[in-house]
């Protein structure tokens, strides 16, 4: 009799092994406890253990539940974006970003989502603060290939080279190095004139007021290209609800002067039409060396400008804007 | 009056209806700066220094916080314009109030911030003249630049 107990029991223990097995083979990805790398932000496999080990425990009401959604939250197609107009970025959805409620967190973290099946990175998250913040000057991160990668100078490029190592999240916010999960091909506009001023403003602000800022970065691909038509970015500052830190806008990863073939990343200077010429602005374009402003015939201020002693001229608005410059309002 | 305004590399000062940045000691500067005299700004800007209560007692500056505080400056006061939408609006229905502008202190972050909103007050050098130039560190800014305007005599906007 009592063997027969025992056997009872080692049955029951084996048929509830097998179910829990099957289980959670069976459960949707999503669905999931945070054990894997793309669910917790302070997994081993993100490259960033130490930082902030606790913090899972510290500040995260209801823990693994409130996790941010990542695939719901920033969920965004090509089509919903503007053509690239000659401006760096464009302002999606009224600047508010699709953080929620239970995504504020005064806990930093940062999570490096996995490649896709190409290779290609797919999104990066971090709740900036101080402590995530760089202590040392960046390392090299040239060893990392991103998809698209190739290595091509243009003269009219800044830098000369036409592709960057662009970090999803700045090393400025993160620290993060030579992390695969971190890095597409950008052209050096998009890293410069189009990543960086928002970075510079995060970075400042966190610095400044020690708040955190949610911050996330997701490449948006055409199909199966290597590399992506633009990023997505979206912040939010924690402690003052977006009172100091609030957008989300779409930076184009074009570079003026260059065509690019975004499937493969090969690349070749625009050929300039016939028709292109004959739209072209009759007579120079004046900048203001001091202000790095231009003005354009027929523009308020374009003929005070003849005197200055901080005249630029340039042959084409296109040569001010590489130049830095930006067009008068007026 | 004096105007006082903080911009980048392009002249941007705001984004999405928020300052495009901040630093402690830029506004300990900017005190010092007006020292004795009143300085005026609206109640956004006025946050930033209802922060630094020691500050204003280190360097004594009465600051005034009203919505349309560049039609109450006097000649000799300063005016802390973080967006020039309102002022610009003011000087259209009141053109006089661009010639009571007698001095210009510029903070100039020297980084590229994203903004929608830029300083269009026009330092022409032949009714403007550079009178003092200075950098320091800020708290969280490396080098912050402070450039000193005056309105040369018998010039007008």
């Amino acid at each position: 009799m009592k063997r027969n107990k025992k056997f009872w029991s080692a049955l029951l223990l084996l048929l509830c092994c097998l179910a829990f097995a099957i289980y959670t083979r069976l459960m949707p990805e999503d669905a999931k406890a945070p054990t894997g790398a793309n669910d917790t932000p302070f997994s081993d496999e993100t490259g960033q253990t130490g930082k902030n080990e606790d913090a899972d425990s510290l500040n995260r009401p209801g823990g693994a539940s409130t996790l941010p959604n990542q695939t719901n939250a920033s969920s965004l197609s090509l089509e919903d974006i503007p053509a690239y107009t000659g401006e760096p970025y464009v302002i999606l959805q009224d600047n508010l970003p699709a953080f929620t409620e239970e995504d504020l967190t005064e806990a930093s973290f940062e999570i490096y989502n996995d490649l896709d099946h190409l290779g290609r990175c797919t999104s990066a998250y971090a709740n900036v603060g101080i402590d995530l913040m760089p202590t040392e000057k960046r390392g090299s991160i040239s060893q990392v290939k991103p998809t698209g990668w190739q290595s091509t100078t243009y003269d009219i490029v800044d830098g000369k080279y036409l592709y960057n190592r662009c970090h999803l999240i700045g090393y400025q916010l993160s620290g993060e190095n030579a992390n695969e999960r971190n890095l597409i091909t950008g052209t050096r506009y998009l890293n410069i004139e189009g990543m960086l001023p928002f970075e510079n403003m995060v970075a400042d602000y966190v610095k400044e007021t020690e708040n955190h800022v949610l911050y996330r970065v997701t490449p948006i691909f055409e199909e199966n290209n290597l590399v992506a038509s633009g990023v997505q970015i979206e912040a939010y500052s924690v402690e003052d609800k977006g009172e100091g830190i609030c957008f989300h806008v779409f930076a184009y990863n074009v570079q003026p002067g260059i065509t690019i073939d975004y499937s493969t990343g090969r690349s070749s200077l625009t050929q300039t039409k016939d028709s292109d010429s004959e739209q072209t602005i009759e007579g120079e374009i004046r900048g203001n060396s001091r202000s790095k402003i231009y003005h354009c015939p027929g523009q308020a201020a374009y003929e005070d400008m003849a005197e200055s002693k901080n005249l630029v001229i340039f042959e084409t608005e296109q040569d001010a804007i590489d130049a830095g410059y930006r067009r008068a309002h007026k | 009056m004096i105007i006082i305004a903080c911009i980048d590399d392009h002249n941007g000062m705001m984004f999405h209806k928020r300052r495009q940045s901040q630093d402690r000691l830029l506004r300990e500067d900017m005190l010092r700066q007006c020292a004795g005299k009143k300085l005026y700004m609206n109640a956004y800007s006025h946050s930033l220094f209802l922060k630094d209560a020691s500050l204003t007692r280190e360097a004594p500056t009465e600051i005034i916080a009203a919505e349309d505080f560049f039609l109450l400056a006097g000649e000799e006061d300063f005016c802390f314009l973080e967006t020039m939408n309102g002022f610009l609006a003011a000087a259209e229905a009141t053109p006089s109030l661009l010639e009571q502008v007698q001095g210009v202190i510029l903070y100039r972050w020297n980084r590229t911030y994203p903004a929608d909103t830029y300083f269009s007050f026009d330092l022409a050098e032949d009714r403007w003249i550079l009178t003092k130039q200075k950098e320091f560190a800020g708290s969280s800014h490396e080098r912050i630049t402070r450039e000193t305007y005056q309105r040369k005599k018998g010039s007008l906007s």
